[in-house]
């Protein structure tokens, strides 16, 4: 134990007084990384917003064969029906407004909203700026998710505007179902009035059930219900929903995954061109070594720590950094108004680092093994 | 006092290159009794370095046996003679061959990177290696900032600092000049007397090798007293 520190120690000490071809190696492994952080951020990121959790319980009802938010145009006195259909805990009709109907990076959806039903609807979701009282008081008065407020720096008392719509900020939320924390909560009939849409008409109805397990036949219970009327209606889980109304974004996220592979691969070639350079350049260095009594593994465990070294150093550089700046960005992805918020959490840091360091592991094992083969006496002689 | 370090009987070398087969060493004999201080000369190409690596056990021979220090080589796995090796030999090469990253202690201190012994212990041996050779004061220099003759000195202090019974050592002053091959030639003089050191040393100079107990002469594989 004490020898594989030593060893280990030996192996640092080559790395930090080959300055150059250190920082070198690790700035390529720092930005393999930066590039596998944003992209497993985004997939981990999708993953939560569409996997379905044993705690979800709320339905979207949207018009049938729409896509885009204002295509959807469903009668607001819906939600009066729905709230009478066996199961449902809550209805909150919904006017959605975005700027952006395709895909974007910074896509702003205005929610609109009865007053005093949001927290009726959603009780969980907390206010961590300004005050509810300042959002009944002003009729442009809006609500902002956390993420959105962080993403556009608006505090309460700012005012902005966006798809022709000006509002002034009286909060912002915190919510556990990623979408709040991305939108702007404002009035319905102030939304209804701004986007002409025309009072009674809203996009979607957010349904909540009483019981887990009763997601599907609240939702087939509620198709069935407009099915013959004007508007049929198409209910789903929200996260489906998300899932179905945002696939062009999913096929695109999905896609980036093959960045994260190119990346993977890119850092381990990096490393282990790295190593066999060292390896060539130390025949003599390593033929000495053995001379003097190092055994083969020890040769090739000096090998093994520089890889793992360089990949570890340039994994919690490339993979903080990547972390920080997702984090500072706060990027949003939208996609027919849906949105994506990109946030880095725990797992990926940590998976991140560790994979680096794996991969300057695997990396090193084959220098390690040519390191570890060279025939002595030819190299003392070379 | 008098038992023997080195036993070598009827060893021989051959090295394939190409299609023919060179063989430096074929046949020899060789005797050398523990704390003999022995000079080794003879022409380019006679086997020489290949005669030294036998001994320190970084090769093995074609055939033939070759007892070191109580050891039959032969017997021994790879493993166990590198193990061997690293309690028993100590290298001297011409070129010293320091890691030049490293410095004079960290160079001195490798070869007890891998024994149990605590970092204080450790410390102390280097010390004390360093010491023989007059280097403690540079020893936080790199190759890098020595001259040759420290360099060859670290290389030295490194050879011992394990406390192996035999130094084997190709050309150490070939690369010196006088003054500085003077004072390593003292230092292996000093290194067999006081401290009973087997010394094994090839060169290609008269007045390097008067400096030893006994000076053989190797030619077409065979060892001579008197050439
Ligand atoms: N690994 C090897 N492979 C092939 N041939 C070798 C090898 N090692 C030594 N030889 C050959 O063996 C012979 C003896 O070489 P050796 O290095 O022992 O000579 P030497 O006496 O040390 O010479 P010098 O005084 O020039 O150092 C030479 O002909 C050399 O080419
Ligand atoms: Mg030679």
């Amino acid at each position: 134990m004490n020898a594989f520190f030593n060893l280990l120690k030996l192996a640092w000490v080559q790395l930090i007084r080959h300055r150059v071809r250190s920082s070198l190696t690790i700035l390529g492994v720092a930005s393999g990384m930066f590039l596998f952080t944003a992209v497993e951020t985004l997939q981990r990121s999708l993953a939560k917003a569409t996997a379905a959790t044993a705690a979800d319980t709320t339905l979207v009802v949207y018009r049938e064969n729409r896509f885009c938010p204002s295509a959807s145009r469903l009668p607001e006195h819906f939600a009066d029906e729905i709230r009478r259909i066996d199961g449902v805990r809550e209805v909150i009709p919904v006017k959605i407004l975005v700027n952006n109907c395709g895909a974007s990076l910074d896509v702003i959806t205005f929610r609109g909203v009865p007053e005093g039903l949001l927290k009726k609807f959603a009780p969980e979701i907390e206010i961590v700026a300004g005050s509810e009282g300042a959002w009944s008081k002003r009729d442009d008065a809006a609500l902002l998710g956390e993420t959105f407020a962080k993403r556009r720096g608006l505090k309460p008392g700012d005012q902005f505007d966006a798809a022709g719509v000006t509002v002034s900020v009286a909060g912002i939320l915190r919510s556990p179902f990623p979408q709040d924390n991305n939108v702007a909560y404002v009035k319905l009939p102030f939304l209804q009035h701004a986007s002409k849409s025309g009072l009674g008409v809203v996009t979607q109805f957010m349904v909540r059930v009483h019981a887990v397990g009763s997601l599907e036949s609240v939702a087939n219970a509620i198709d069935e219900q407009f099915r013959s009327t004007q508007f049929p209606t198409d209910t789903r889980p929200e996260k489906a929903f998300f899932a179905e109304t945002a696939a062009e974004l999913i096929e695109l996220i999905g896609f980036t995954r093959w960045l994260g592979v190119g990346a993977v691969i890119a850092v381990t070639a990096l490393v282990a061109n790295a190593l066999l350079l060292a390896v060539r350049g130390r025949v003599k260095e390593n033929a000495v070594l053995r001379t003097l009594g190092y055994p083969g593994r020890a040769i090739a465990c000096l090998v093994v720590g520089e890889g793992g070294m360089l990949g570890l150093a340039g994994g919690l550089f490339g993979v903080g950094l990547g972390a920080v700046f997702l984090r500072w960005q706060s990027f949003t992805m939208g996609n027919e108004g849906q949105t994506l918020a990109i946030q880095p959490d725990a797992f990926v840091v940590t998976a991140g680092i560790s994979a680096a360091l794996l991969l300057g592991v695997l990396a090193s094992l084959w220098p390690a093994f040519q390191a570890m083969t060279q025939p002595i006496v030819k190299n003392l002689r070379s | 006092m008098n038992e023997t370090m080195i036993h070598c009987q009827a060893v021989s070398k051959s090295y394939k290159k190409g299609n023919t087969l060179v063989t430096p060493l074929e046949s020899l004999d060789l005797e050398v009794p523990a704390g003999e201080f022995l000079a080794l000369m003879g022409p380019s190409g006679s086997g020489k370095t290949t005669l030294l690596n036998l001994l320190s056990g970084i090769d093995s021979p074609s055939s033939g046996k070759l007892v070191i220090h109580g050891t039959e080589l032969s017997g021994l796995s790879r493993r166990d003679l590198t193990a061997w090796r690293a309690r028993n030999v100590g290298y001297i090469f011409q070129l010293y061959h320091l890691i030049p990253v490293l410095t004079a202690f960290e160079n001195v201190e490798l070869p007890l990177l891998l024994s149990p012994l605590s970092k204080r212990d450790r410390h102390a041996r280097v010390v004390a290696a360093l010491d023989l050779v007059s280097l403690t004061d540079r020893m936080h220099h790199t190759p890098s900032e020595l001259s040759g003759g420290q360099e060859q000195r670290v290389a030295i202090a490194r050879a011992l600092v394990a406390d192996p019974p035999l130094l084997v050592a190709d050309e150490p002053t070939g690369d010196l000049d006088r003054e500085s091959a003077n004072r390593i030639l003292e230092l292996l003089q000093q290194l067999a007397r006081r401290h009973g050191k087997t010394i094994v040393m090839v060169t290609h100079d008269a007045r390097a090798a008067a400096a030893a107990d006994r000076t053989l002469h190797l030619e077409k594989g065979v060892l001579l007293e008197n050439p």
